[in-house]
């Protein structure tokens, strides 16, 4: 046996074996126990652990968190983005068909963009029908900026 | 260790019972652990005391990562290193651990017990703390290096050649001791 060994085997086996007494006893004991109640007094009654101390602890409620996290946030993201297609093509219906912005060049070009000149022929016509004759007077600024005067 | 881990659980719920097993279980070890660093018998006593009321503060809470044994005797460690500052500049006073308690076997194997754990306890008294501590730390409790370096703070490196140092020290007060 090495002497490192050796002296090792030779701390080892001379532990000291020492006890304690009953006063020692019963005075931890009883103080570990005042502290062990006043701790329980001065938490919630019940011992269940608020919300978020459950999400840090548990695993698999942190991957939920975090996949509820990403899915509100596309969410949201797409909610930024703006209307879908049929959206738009709701709004395109009520720009068309708002009298009152019937004939401006936001119309006119959206007509046009639709069906060409035929559009914007169209959209003239339903204007004309919708809004009636205009007077004489009105100027071409007026017409396109869909002013009534 | 299961039991170990069940009186953990059962003490987290509140029970007197578990905490009660888990002091009469460890007692005996960390007082002897204390009393080896401390050199004192009543210093030893309270450092296990304030443990073991800190421990049971912490119900409802407790987590134990490794073995209860090590969580404890890191405590006591900490502790006796504190109460050691304390008093250092001062003489350690005499030692009482004759009082130590007096459930050995019989009377023959408990004086020869003491006699050789009074002869190791003389020669651990001529080492630094800081080499006692690990010494004991690992050769009494078990105590890995890596454990015990986590516990202080310090280097595995730093723990490993304190040891070291310390057993050579050891030695050579051993060998001084047969050759005169």
């Amino acid at each position: 046996m090495r002497p490192k060994e050796n002296i090792e085997k030779f701390v080892r086996v001379r532990k000291p074996h020492v006890t304690t007494s009953r006063q020692m006893d019963k005075r931890t004991l009883n103080d570990s126990f005042a502290a062990m109640e006043q701790t329980i007094r001065a938490k919630p009654a019940d011992h269940k652990p608020s919300a978020p101390r459950i999400v840090t602890l548990s695993r698999m409620m942190k991957l939920t968190a975090a996949a509820a996290a990403i899915i509100v946030g596309i969410s949201f993201y797409i909610a930024r983005q703006g209307p879908s297609e049929q959206g738009i093509t709701t709004k395109f219906l009520e720009v068309a068909e708002s009298p009152s912005e019937i004939m401006t060049m936001k119309s006119l070009t959206i007509a046009y963009r639709r069906d060409g000149i035929e559009g914007i022929e169209n959209q003239c016509e339903k204007a004309l029908k919708i809004l009636g004759p205009q007077p004489a007077s009105i100027s071409l600024g007026d017409l396109f900026n869909g002013s009534k005067s | 260790m299961v039991e170990d881990k069940i009186l953990v659980w059962k003490f987290n719920r509140g029970s007197k019972d578990a905490l009660r097993r888990i002091y009469e279980k460890y007692k005996d070890d960390l007082l002897g652990l204390a009393v080896t660093l401390l050199r004192d018998r009543s210093l030893a006593e309270d450092v296990v005391h304030d443990v073991f009321v800190s421990f049971a503060g912490t119900v409802g809470t407790f987590h134990l990562s490794g073995t209860l044994k090590g969580y404890l005797s890191t405590c006591v460690a900490n502790s006796a290193r504190d109460r050691n500052r304390l008093r250092s500049g001062r003489d350690a006073g005499p030692d009482v651990v004759e009082g130590a308690g007096s459930n050995s076997d019989g009377p023959m194997e408990h004086a020869i017990g003491r006699e050789e754990s009074g002869q190791l306890k003389d020669l651990l008294a001529r080492l630094p703390y800081e080499q006692r501590e690990i010494i004991v730390l690992h050769l009494h409790h078990e105590m890995r290096f890596r454990e015990i370096a986590k516990s202080l703070g310090i280097s595995i490196n730093t723990v490993q050649s304190r040891y070291r140092y310390g057993l050579d020290k050891l030695r050579s007060i051993l060998n001084s001791v047969v050759t005169k």
